[in-house]
């Protein structure tokens, strides 16, 4: 009971920043610096994780599926195999969780430490809501970023991917019929499909985190088991929610 | 790292993420860059089956185009063809729907056409030909093995026999038992009969080990040609004695085919009935003579006292008798 409590709080908290950090949308201009580094953090830093895991993923998901598919003489169609589970579910499933794990984790901690620290109740009593100052410029950033991510991420997975079906001698696919067979079985809506929940779920990753964190009470001790529980409750929260967003868009 | 530095490397971070997305959108799209290029052809086929936007045109397996719109018209479906530049499509092409693979992937197939005929404009429209898709095959091959399941249970019935009736097996069986004597006594005399031909025996039997048979058939096949080649050479003969007769020449000739000779035939056959008319009439000497008594009973007289002439010559010596004939006479 005690537990279901801590969600429903946990849920109504986030709730309820969500719509404070709308109320103050409009100051985003001015907040254009914040705005940046928020996008250099969540965005640009996370590149290079977000590129090598992608790579790697696509990579074992071709030779694991050619190696099965050269069984039974379809291992013609691993490009279209490899593009569409990238495109649809493991692009965005895959960079969400990697910004819930180095993102979501960072902005918890950022925040908690300004909540034990008194930070955040300095910003009060100056008539800075927490919100506008800290959460509404991160779920800027991460409403644009996100979908770039999640593009690099299917784009780097098909490539790991073309890269095993030519090399590996078990498979030995040329990259022209790799992707033929890729675009032959795939629209823009299935990418379009995976951008849309990358970026529901980056928005859903930061509000848990930010809530998460600004919701922190005690002392330092308290800091680290926010961060755990912040990145709990993301990877919890992308995986219901992602059978509930593919069912929306199917 | 300062703030401008921070803001170029997110810039070109957003613009490079933009542009992949762009890129993406493109490729899976439509399959290039550029849209509209080339020509579009209207292919209406009564069923698309599996064709579906995307997918390619090939000409002589070469992929010239894609499908890049399918849409009912009315009473039938129509493929809207984007040809890539340059391609010519004949106007007598037909084109086809192929099955590329078992799992449901199609292209459309154009021919050559005839040589010589004009290319089809932009927005032209392509003759189809429908083809027979997996289903159709399947949906065969099913009706045919029904079929064959009905004629093989016919065969097992007329073998087995069916509803209390014997099967072939068992009426062969029977009619074997039941003519079994007389089998035995027809395959004994067929036994016999090839020993006596073996043998020598009988007229068949010389006449297939008798060489002296064999000679004279021979001989007698010889003068059956000989008298075949006399009988050709009195037809030939034959034929040309019919020629010259048809030609008018010679006796017959003449009177067969002569004008003036059937004219004198006709005069004289004409002269002969007038002349037998007038002795029937009994007209002229030869008339008198076989119609007139008279004359009869006076050569009679004449005879009778020519007789008694002779009589007297032969009484009185021959010096008398020319006073005898003048007196019997006169």
């Amino acid at each position: 009971m005690k537990q279901l409590n801590t969600i429903l709080l946990g849920f109504g908290g986030a709730v309820q920043l969500l719509l404070q950090s709308c109320k103050y949308l409009g100051t985003l201009p001015r907040q254009r610096a914040r705005f940046i580094e928020q996008c250099y953090l969540i965005g640009y830093t996370t590149l290079p994780i977000v590129a090598i895991l992608s790579f790697f993923m696509g990579s074992v998901l071709a030779l694991q599926s050619g190696y099965s598919m050269q069984n039974f003489g379809a291992k013609q169609f691993i490009g279209s195999l490899v593009g569409l589970s990238f495109a649809r579910e493991l692009g965005p499933v895959i960079v969400a969780i990697l910004v819930a794990g180095r993102v979501g984790s960072a902005i918890t901690a950022e925040l908690a430490s300004m909540k034990v620290y008194q930070e955040v109740d300095a910003l009060v009593t100056m008539n800075i809501p927490p919100a506008r100052m800290l959460v509404m410029p991160r779920l800027a950033a991460i409403v644009v970023m996100m979908p770039i991510l999640a593009i690099i991420g299917d784009l780097v997975g098909w490539f790991g991917g073309a890269l095993v079906s030519k090399y590996v001698d078990a498979i030995a696919i040329d990259p022209e019929a790799y992707f033929s067979a890729l675009r032959r079985y795939m629209k823009f809506k299935d990418v379009a499909t995976g951008l849309v929940k990358a970026e529901i779920f980056g928005f859903v990753v930061v509000l848990i985190c930010c809530s998460i964190g600004l919701n922190t009470r005690g002392g330092p001790r308290e800091i680290g088991a926010s961060v755990t529980r912040a990145v709990v409750a993301s990877l919890i929260s992308i995986l219901v929610l992602d059978y509930f967003v593919t069912k929306a868009l199917m | 790292m300062n703030t401008a530095q921070q803001t170029a490397r997110v810039g070109l971070f957003f613009l490079l993420g933009v542009a992949l997305i762009w890129v993406t959108f493109e490729t899976l799209s439509d399959g290039k860059i550029f849209k509209d290029n080339g020509y579009t052809l209207v292919a209406g086929f009564e069923n698309l089956k599996e064709l579906k936007q995307g997918d390619e045109v090939r000409m002589a397996g070469v992929k010239i185009g894609s499908v890049e719109k399918t849409r009912l018209a009315g009473r039938r479906a129509e493929a809207i063809l984007r040809v890539e530049p340059g391609i010519k499509i004949a106007s007598d092409a037909t084109a086809t729907i192929v099955m590329a693979g078992l799992i449901g992937t199609n292209y459309i197939s154009v021919d050559l056409g005839t040589p010589g005929s004009p290319a089809l404009a932009d927005g032209a429209e392509l003759h189809t030909k429908v083809t027979a898709d997996i289903n159709t095959i399947m949906s065969e091959i099913g009706n045919l093995g029904q079929k064959l399941e009905g004629a093989l249970a016919s065969i097992t019935d007329s073998m087995k026999g069916k509803d209390g009736e014997p099967g072939l097996f068992q009426k062969i069986d029977k009619l074997v038992s039941a003519n079994t004597e007389s089998t035995t006594v027809t395959l004994s005399n067929l036994r016999d009969i090839t020993t006596k031909l073996k043998d020598g025996e009988g007229t068949l039997g010389k006449l297939i080990n008798d060489p002296k048979l064999h000679d004279d058939l021979l001989a007698t096949v010889a003068e059956i040609k000989s008298a075949a080649a006399d009988a050709k050479i009195f037809v030939t003969e034959t034929q040309g004695i019919l020629a010259q007769v048809k030609s008018g020449k010679g006796a017959l000739g003449t009177l067969l085919y002569d004008e003036e000779s059937a004219a004198n035939i006709k005069a004289t056959v004409k002269n002969f009935h007038d002349v037998s008319d007038k002795i029937a009439r009994g007209e002229g000497t030869l008339g008198k003579l076989l119609n007139d008594d008279a004359l009869y009973i006076g050569v009679q007289n004449t005879l009778k006292k020519a007789d008694r002439a002779i009589d007297g010559l032969g009484d009185s010596g021959p010096i008398t008798a020319v006073g005898v004939v003048a007196k019997s006479l006169f």
